[in-house]
Formats: structure tokens, C-alpha cells, sequence
């Protein structure tokens, strides 16, 4: 082995092995240390840092790990940024509004840990088995996670993300198994080449994408996500709205580019559209903000699978696509942490009046509705316009019909959210605590989706080189 | 560094950095504010004193060309460009911005800083619609124009300020997200052609695409623009938008917005897919002459001034689209004309009606009357507005309004003889509410102590007087610098010979 890659591959790994250092401390260190409780937060935001600060630029091969298990690609090299990304910004949600009760250990950063490594390994998975145990290792953590306030709306999430994930779980398992009395190799480079499918191996590949649609919240496979984003604390929804979405997206891919035309096509179409349509029209009818960015989140999943259909150039929107929408979503939700009071976070008519009371606030909430919608100059029109045009590039012209005439219809909710702010009067004078890190994590997102669109250019570089090592 | 240098980017520019700026002005240092922003507007004018004074009136070509890369990888670029169509609605939108600040000193008390920006934001964006070149910056502009508008509308708008903005934001996107579709289309359709990628405008009017997908594209393309203009039956949002709005929402929304859709149709839609403009050409025709009548019949109707106004728009935008839907030089410079006319007279009148509201806070017609014995001023600049709005020859409706009929009774001479009808029924509700406001007893006894116009009210409406008049008697150095872009549009907007046919086709 050329020792450049070797020595980017042993950098590369080190990442996610700190993380499952820091997991470990922040679970057992308080426990034996007294003088370390409370200290978890601290420990797990330098751990992510320390990450984030030795990332490097990977060269242009494809290393492949652990039997091919692993692929470490420039691709899996963006994505474990964006992932690792995501996990700071929550963890400093976390810190400044813990989500769990002070008494508890360190459960919360060692679960939330333990899911972004699952993330990980699903972004750089090479083959169906490892896709569903990383898949596993992300979506444990996360139903304890949805229920770690142990309140009654956060055990109702948790048990209902648990039953309605297990049931996807078991529809990727008997997939998987099915393609395994088809094909003996289950890497996604072998099944590329396999040829046309067979009808037991057709059966298996619709069981896994089914599967991995409730992952990414695919209408109809999407019936857990409002309730989940809605009981689970706001980080954690953050953290689902962003991260999480990405992990079933990267698998859904590589399934889909296996086919060329056949039904599988057919179903991803029929997917898109759907998804596209009701969750839109599911959505007008919102008032609580976290079940509205809920909807959000499963539309967003829609127009992705849209960019799905342009192809290599398709996939590269993808690419764009999601920071760009993690960063709308994570700014949005952490809005909703600096204002919740409740369990189940602000209904959007306790926005009232934020243009006043707090206009910096309402100004960075209406850059991430307007992101979210697709409206100019935000970086959600630049990513929806490279998803589209891909598309429409590859002859997928209805779809693209459907997907924009839906963001028209989407308009009326994210509008809604900013009428609240600046078109109503304030409720009640309110004593607002001095802006904090959750305040700091909404500016630094709000500063993204604004410069991020305009100055589109280094991002979408990085997701082209990105794009081609899939 | 071209990005400053070049006139017409810096007018883009200018504008929004200056919005940008303003956020640094104390938030209730309100002289400073305002000082700040009709500095800003002022030397917005300048520049755009100095893009007249440069441009060539004999060329034929875009002129103030600047190109900077964007993103190439998509072949976006950030593309700007001028001719003499662009030239006159960029002249205006500078010329009537400052008269909008100075008309919100008084009427805007709350958020004033906000309101600043997103006057200044809107601004930049209204030019930049003008000045692109590149159908994706195009876009950019058509679409960011929403949000600082939507904000006018809802946040220092009248009673039904909600309903207002929303619709208004969501019919214009409605409309505009399938022309999105239709971009992507033509884009792709020239990638597939040639293997580049561009959205530049001037390299896709070549493009070759059969006349049937041609007509979809159009039709995506001619349903955003008629949402804009308004045409009939795309009109609803209007009323509602220019009432609700502040004065300055107003004149912006009937002087400048409402010109981007005809301007839409005269730089995209027509020469993009000349097959199908000829096919829709008579219906659009048709559905602007209808328009005409229409409006004038609801306007006939109303008792708010406001809204009589906005429908008075409805009707002229639709005689102008019937100007640029018969190819004829004279009808579509005359067209472009009262373009400019309409946007300095109804602009004018907003801004007289936001001038009564002050004073009174009643927009109704029977809340007034004797006007003419307290307020002579007033009186005679709303006497010069109503006439030129109505078209009185001497004024500058009459040079428009002309020209469009002499171009279009050779095409559709039945159309035209509509049209007429419509212009004598504007002079029916205009004057008949002109009288009504300022002739007659003084019925109200609140009138008699109304004052007259305050130095800062002449200020802003006396240039736009001064220029009623000019083109008025001397409509030649306008027409003069149309006639290129006139010529280019009628040669662009024939349909090509058969071109080899074009499908877009599935990649694999």
C-alpha cells in the first residue's frame, strides 16, 4: 500500500476512534471522578474539536478498509466533516440548554456519540451489511435519545420512533437476506455489476429502500417523524432533521445509481413525487413549529430524491444540498430552543411579536423559513436550483414540475412563521435571558444560508470532487 | 474591481451595500437614517445620470457590458447589460426612489430603520432585474424582490396589510416557480445542443426547440410575467397590495414592479420562443384589451382613490401589453414609452393620494371635495397627473398611448378600436373623481383647514411633473434611444425558419 494513503487513512479513522474515547469518558470518567460531573459537555465539545481541527483534505482515491467494509473516499471525507459538524453545533445546543436532568450521567454524549459514529460508518459503508449495522448503531442511540427527558411526549416520541424504526430495521434485514440468497458478494460495487434483478432480488432491493426510507423520512414511510421531532428534545430534533437524514440519503443513492431504468426507478419516482406533494400539503396545516419543520424535513427529503434522477450531476446537488438544509434546519431549531418553555416546543403563534421583543432573532428565523422555501438570495434557492436542474437535465421534467409547485405551496407555511414574527403584535412583555451560545449557534447558521448561496463557488467545488466517488 | 468601475453594477451594487450600511446607524437616530438613505437614493440617481449620459443612442448591442464568472461549473455568470429598453425603466426606478423616501419621512413612524433597508434592498434588486443579462441572475433579482416587498406590505401596510402580502408573495412565486422549470429547461435543451452550459440570454435566443415544447416553455414563461403586468384574469393580487401597501410600496409596486412583467415578455419570453409569441401573441393581445375595458369599468366603480388608481393600472399595463404583442416598431416603442409614463404618473398619483391620507387618514372620495379652495397647490399638480394619466395631448400618456394604437389598429385593428374605447373610459373615472375630490362645495368641515404642499411634498413630485411634461413635448431623445432595442425585439420575435428539431432526451 502507498504509504500517502495509508497515512490519510490512519488520520481519517483516528477521528471517529477519539470520538469513541470521548463517548467512553464522558460515560464512565464522572462516575469514578467525582470532580468530573458536569464536566461531560466540556469534555465532548473539545472531542469534537480536536476532530474537526485534524481533518484533512483527502487525496483522490478510494481506500477501501477493513475487507472493503469501509470505503474512504473524498466523499466519506465531506460527509464525516458534515457529520461531525452537525454534532458540534448540537453539542453546544446541549451545553447551553441541557436536554437531560442535571443528575444524569453521562448517557446523553456517550448515545449521542455512539449515533454519529453509526453515521459514520453508514456514509462510508461499502456493503449492505455494514450499511445495516451502522444503520443499527445510529438508530439505538437515537431512540433512547428521543425519550432522555423520560417525560411523557419524549417517552411517547421514543416509542414511537422505536416501533416504527424496528419495523424498518426488520423490512432492511429480510431485504438483505433475500439479496443474499441472490448474490453472494453484497458490496455495493459487486451489485452494481450483478446485472438486471431477478423478481427475489427485486423483492429484496424494495424491502432495503423501504427500509432505509423510514430513515430518511420518505412519505408514506414518514409517520413517525412529526411526532418524534415534536417529544424528542429540540437538540435531538435538530440532530435528526440534519444529520441523521443524511445517512439514509447517501444509502438510498447508492441503491438507486444501481439502476438504470426498471421499477426500481419507477418506485423512487412514485417516492419523490409523493413525498414531495404531502408532505407540503401535510405541513399547511401545522401550528406547532417543531411538527412544522418536521413536514419541512420530510419535503426536503422529497426534493432530494428529485436530484436523485439528474444523475452524477444530481448527486453533487445532493452534496450541496444537505449542509445547506442542515444549516437552515439547525438554525431553526435552535431558534425554537431559545424560545421553548414546554416540553413540545413554541406553537408558531408564540412567535408574535419576535421582531420586536427580539429582532435579531426573528431576522435570522425568517433567512432560515426563506433557505428552507427556496426564495433568492438564501442558500436554499441555490440548492434547489442545482437539485432541479440536474433533473430537468436527465428528462425528469414532470417530477421537477411537481417538486416546484409544491415549494410554491410550502411557501404559505414558511410564510406563516414569519407573518407571526413581524406582522403581529407581541403577547406579553417577557424578560429574555442574555444571548448565549444557542443565540451564537443561530447567527453562525443564519451567516451560512446567507453567504453560502451568494458565494456558492468553494462548496459546491468540494461537493463536485465529492460527488465523483460515489 | 469591474464590479465597481462599471456603472451599471455599481448601480446594483450601490443600493444594497448601502442597506447593508445602514444596519450600522443607530437604530433610532432617525434623522440619520433618513439622511442616509436619500443620500444613498440620490447618488443612485447620479449614477444612473451618468449611464444616460454614456450610452450610445445609435447602438444596436447591449452597452455597459460587464461578465465576471459566478459559477462556472453551471455556466452562471454574473452577467449585465443594457439597451435602451433597459435604460428608460432603470432611469425610472432611480427617479422615482427618492421621491418613495421622501414621501415615508412623515407616514413612517415604527421599524424605520428596517423600513430603510428594505427599501434600499428592494431597490437593488429592481435594478438588477433591468440589468441582467444572465437568465439565472435574472432570477436571482426577480424572485429576491419578494422579500423586502412582502416586508413593505406586511409590516408598515394598512389594515388588511396580512391577507395583502401574502397573496402578493404567493401569487407572484406561484407564477414564477414554473418559469424556474422552464429555464431549467431551455438551459438544458442548449447543453444538450452545443455541450456548453450558459444562461446568458443573448446565446439562448438562437436556441432551436421544436414549436410544440416551445409552447409549454412560453406558457410557463407568459403565466410569470402575467402575474406581474397584471393581465386579466391574473389580477386579483394587485388591488389588494397596492391599498394595503405604504405609499412608497405603492409607487414602486404600479411605477417600477409591475414593468418587469412587460419587460419579461420583451426580453425573455418573446425572443426565447418567437414560434410561440406569434401563436399566443393575439390571445395575450386580446386578454390586455380585455384588461383595458375591464379595469376601466371596475375602477369606474370604486369610491377608495387608492384602489381606483390600482385598477387604473390594470388598464394601462394592458394596452402596453397589447403595444409589445404586435410586433410593429411604433407600437412597441409607444409601449415601452408608457411604460415609463405610467410609472411617472401613477407613481405621481400614489404619491398625491399618500398625501391626502396624511392629512385626513381617509382614502374615500366623498370624505373630500372643494379641495381646490384650501389646497390650490395640491390641486393643480393632481389636475397635471390626472390629465397626463389619461393621456391629454401636450402630456406624456398621450405620446404612449398613441403610438401603441397607431402600431396595433394595422394588426388587430378590432383590438385597437377596444383599446379606445378603454382610454376614453380612463378619462371618464379619472376626472369624474378629480371633480369630485377638488371641485364642488367644501362639504367636510375637517377640510377647510387642510394645508397646502409642504416644500418637502413639492420636492418630490415637482421632477416627476417636469418629466411629464418633457415627454410630453419631446418625447424625441427617449424615443431616439429606444429605437434599437424596438428593432432588435421585432427582429427577434420573428419566428426563425425551420430550425433542426431538438428533443430533450433521457441521458442514458
Amino acid at each position: 500500500m502507498n504509504s500517502e494513503p495509508f497515512a490519510y487513512a490512519a488520520n481519517a479513522l483516528s477521528g471517529p476512534l477519539l470520538l469513541l474515547l470521548a463517548a467512553f469518558a464522558c460515560l464512565l470518567a464522572p462516575l469514578f471522578f467525582r470532580a468530573l460531573r458536569g464536566t461531560q459537555g466540556a469534555i465532548a465539545l473539545s472531542a469534537v474539536l480536536i476532530v474537526l481541527a485534524f481533518l484533512r483534505r483527502a487525496p483522490l482515491v478510494e481506500i477501501s478498509c477493513f475487507n472493503g467494509a469501509l470505503l474512504l473516499t473524498p466523499a466519506s471525507a465531506y460527509l464525516w466533516a458534515f457529520a461531525f459538524a452537525v454534532l458540534a453545533a448540537v453539542i453546544l445546543l446541549s451545553l447551553a440548554r441541557p436536554p437531560a436532568e442535571e443528575d444524569s450521567g453521562g448517557e446523553y454524549y456517550f448515545l449521542l456519540f455512539m449515533a454519529t459514529l453509526g453515521l459514520a460508518a453508514l456514509i462510508a459503508a461499502g456493503d449492505l451489511f455494514t450499511a445495516f449495522i451502522a444503520l443499527e448503531l445510529l438508530s439505538l442511540p437515537l431512540y433512547a435519545l428521543a425519550g432522555i427527558r423520560r417525560s411523557k411526549p419524549g417517552l411517547e416520541a421514543a416509542y414511537k420512533y422505536f416501533m416504527l424504526g424496528a419495523f424498518g430495521s426488520a423490512l432492511t434485514v429480510l431485504g438483505i437476506a433475500l439479496l443474499n440468497a441472490v448474490y453472494p458478494d453484497l458490496a455495493f460495487a459487486a451489485l452494481m455489476q450483478a446485472g438486471a434483478p431477478d423478481t427475489l432480488a427485486l423483492a429484496g432491493f424494495v424491502l432495503v429502500i423501504a427500509g432505509f426510507a423510514f430513515k430518511t423520512a420518505l412519505v408514506p414511510f414518514h409517520m413517525w417523524v412529526p411526532d418524534a421531532y415534536e417529544g424528542a428534545p429540540t437538540q435531538i430534533s435538530a440532530f435528526m432533521g440534519a444529520a441523521v437524514k443524511a445517512g439514509g440519503v447517501i444509502v438510498l443513492w447508492r441503491l438507486f445509481r444501481i439502476f438504470e431504468f426498471g421499477p426500481v426507478r419507477e418506485i423512487f419516482w412514485w417516492l419523490a413525487a409523493v413525498t414531495a406533494v404531502a408532505a407540503n400539503l401535510m405541513a399547511l396545516a401545522q401550528t406547532g413549529l417543531k411538527r412544522l419543520l418536521a413536514y419541512s424535513s420530510i419535503a426536503h427529503a422529497g426534493y432530494l430524491t428529485v436530484a436523485f434522477f439528474g444523475g452524477q450531476r444530481g448527486f453533487e446537488a445532493v452534496l450541496y444540498y444537505l449542509p445547506v438544509y442542515a444549516m437552515a434546519t439547525i438554525g431553526a431549531f435552535a431558534v425554537v430552543l431559545a424560545l421553548e418553555k414546554g416540553e413540545k416546543g413554541p406553537a408558531i403563534e408564540d412567535l408574535a411579536g419576535l421582531a420586536r421583543t427580539r429582532p435579531w432573532l426573528a431576522a435570522a428565523m425568517a433567512a432560515f423559513m426563506f433557505s428552507l422555501a427556496g426564495v433568492p438570495p438564501l442558500a436554499g434557492f441555490f440548492a434547489k436550483f442545482f437539485a432541479f436542474s440536474a433533473a430537468v437535465n436527465s428528462g425528469y421534467t414532470g417530477l421537477v414540475v411537481v417538486a416546484v409547485l409544491m415549494s410554491a405551496v410550502s411557501m404559505y407555511y414558511y410564510l406563516k412563521v414569519t407573518v407571526a414574527m413581524y406582522m403581529k403584535p407581541p403577547a406579553a412583555a417577557q424578560a429574555y435571558p442574555a444571548p448565549g451560545a444557542v443565540e451564537a449557534v443561530v447567527f453562525l447558521m443564519a451567516a451560512g444560508v446567507m453567504l453560502t448561496g451568494v458565494f456558492a463557488r468553494p462548496l459546491l467545488a468540494l461537493a463536485a470532487e465529492a460527488s465523483r466517488w460515489f | 474591481m469591474e464590479l465597481l468601475t462599471n456603472p451599471l453594477s455599481l448601480l446594483v451594487l450601490l443600493p444594497a451595500a448601502a442597506g447593508l450600511l445602514l444596519l450600522a446607524v443607530p437604530r433610532d437616530n432617525e434623522a440619520a437614517l433618513k439622511g442616509f438613505t436619500l443620500g444613498a437614493t440620490l447618488l443612485t440617481l447620479l449614477v444612473s445620470l451618468k449611464l444616460y449620459a454614456g450610452f450610445d443612442a445609435a447602438g444596436a448591442g447591449m452597452q455597459f457590458r460587464l461578465d465576471l464568472p459566478w459559477l462556472p461549473a453551471y455556466g452562471i455568470n454574473y452577467a449585465l447589460g443594457i439597451d435602451g429598453i433597459s435604460l428608460l425603466l432603470i432611469m425610472l426606478t432611480a427617479l422615482l426612489m427618492p421621491a418613495a423616501v421622501l414621501a415615508s419621512f412623515s407616514c413612517i413612524k415604527e421599524a424605520q430603520r428596517a423600513y430603510y433597508i428594505c427599501l434600499l434592498l428592494l431597490e437593488a434588486s429592481m435594478i438588477g432585474v433591468f440589468a441582467a443579462l444572465d437568465l439565472f441572475l435574472f432570477y436571482v433579482f426577480w424572485e429576491g424582490m419578494l422579500i423586502p416587498m412582502y416586508f413593505l406590505i406586511g409590516v408598515w401596510g394598512g389594515p388588511r396589510r396580512v391577507y395583502a402580502a401574502l397573496k402578493f408573495f404567493i401569487y407572484t412565486m406561484a407564477g414564477s416557480v414554473l418559469m424556474l422549470a422552464a429555464i431549467l429547461w431551455v438551459a438544458a435543451a442548449h447543453h444538450a445542443q452545443t455541450g456548453a452550459w450558459t444562461f446568458f440570454m443573448p446565446a439562448l435566443y438562437a436556441g432551436a426547440i421544436t414549436p410544440d415544447t416551445q409552447f409549454w416553455l412560453f406558457a410557463a414563461f407568459a403565466l410569470a410575467f402575467a402575474v406581474k403586468v397584471p393581465l386579466f384574469p391574473f389580477h386579483t393580487w394587485l388591488p389588494d397590495a397596492h391599498v394595503e401597501a405604504p405609499t412608497a410600496g405603492s409607487v414602486l409596486l404600479a411605477g417600477v414592479l409591475l414593468k418587469m412583467g412587460v419587460y419579461g415578455y420583451l426580453r425573455l419570453a418573446v425572443p426565447l420562443f418567437p414560434a410561440a409569441a406569434a401563436a399566443f401573441a393575439p390571445w395575450l393581445a386580446g386578454l390586455g384589451v380585455f384588461g383595458v375595458v375591464y379595469a376601466s369599468l371596475v375602477a369606474w366603480s370604486q369610491k377608495d382613490i387608492k384602489k381606483m388608481v390600482a385598477y387604473s393600472s390594470v388598464a394601462h399595463l394592458g394596452l402596453v401589453v397589447l403595444g409589445i404583442m404586435v410586433f410593429e416598431p411604433a407600437a412597441a416603442a409607444g409601449a415601452v414609452l408608457q411604460m415609463v409614463n405610467h410609472g411617472l404618473s401613477t407613481g405621481a398619483l400614489f404619491l398625491l393620494v399618500g398625501v391626502l391620507y396624511e392629512r385626513r387618514h381617509t382614502r374615500m372620495m366623498d370624505d373630500y371635495g372643494g379641495l381646490a379652495k384650501v389646497m390650490p397647490g395640491f390641486s393643480a399638480v393632481f389636475m397635471l397627473v390626472t390629465l397626463a394619466s389619461i393621456g391629454l395631448p401636450g402630456l406624456n400618456g398621450f405620446v404612449g398611448e398613441a403610438l401603441i394604437l397607431f402600431g396595433s389598429f394595422r394588426v388587430y385593428p378590432w383590438l385597437a378600436g377596444a383599446a379606445v374605447a378603454g382610454v376614453v373610459l380612463s378619462a371618464v373615472y379619472m376626472l369624474g373623481m378629480y371633480q369630485q375630490v377638488v371641485f364642488g362645495p367644501l362639504r367636510h368641515e375637517e377640510n377647510r383647514l387642510l394645508p397646502d404642499l409642504s416644500a418637502r411634498e413639492w420636492l418630490y413630485l415637482l421632477p416627476l411633473v417636469l418629466f411629464m411634461v418633457l415627454i410630453g413635448v419631446w418625447p424625441a431623445p427617449f424615443l431616439k434611444r429606444l429605437a434599437p432595442a424596438v428593432n432588435n425585439y421585432i427582429v427577434l420575435a420573428r419566428p426563425q425558419p425551420a430550425a433542426p428539431a431538438l428533443e430533450l432526451k433521457n441521458e442514458q
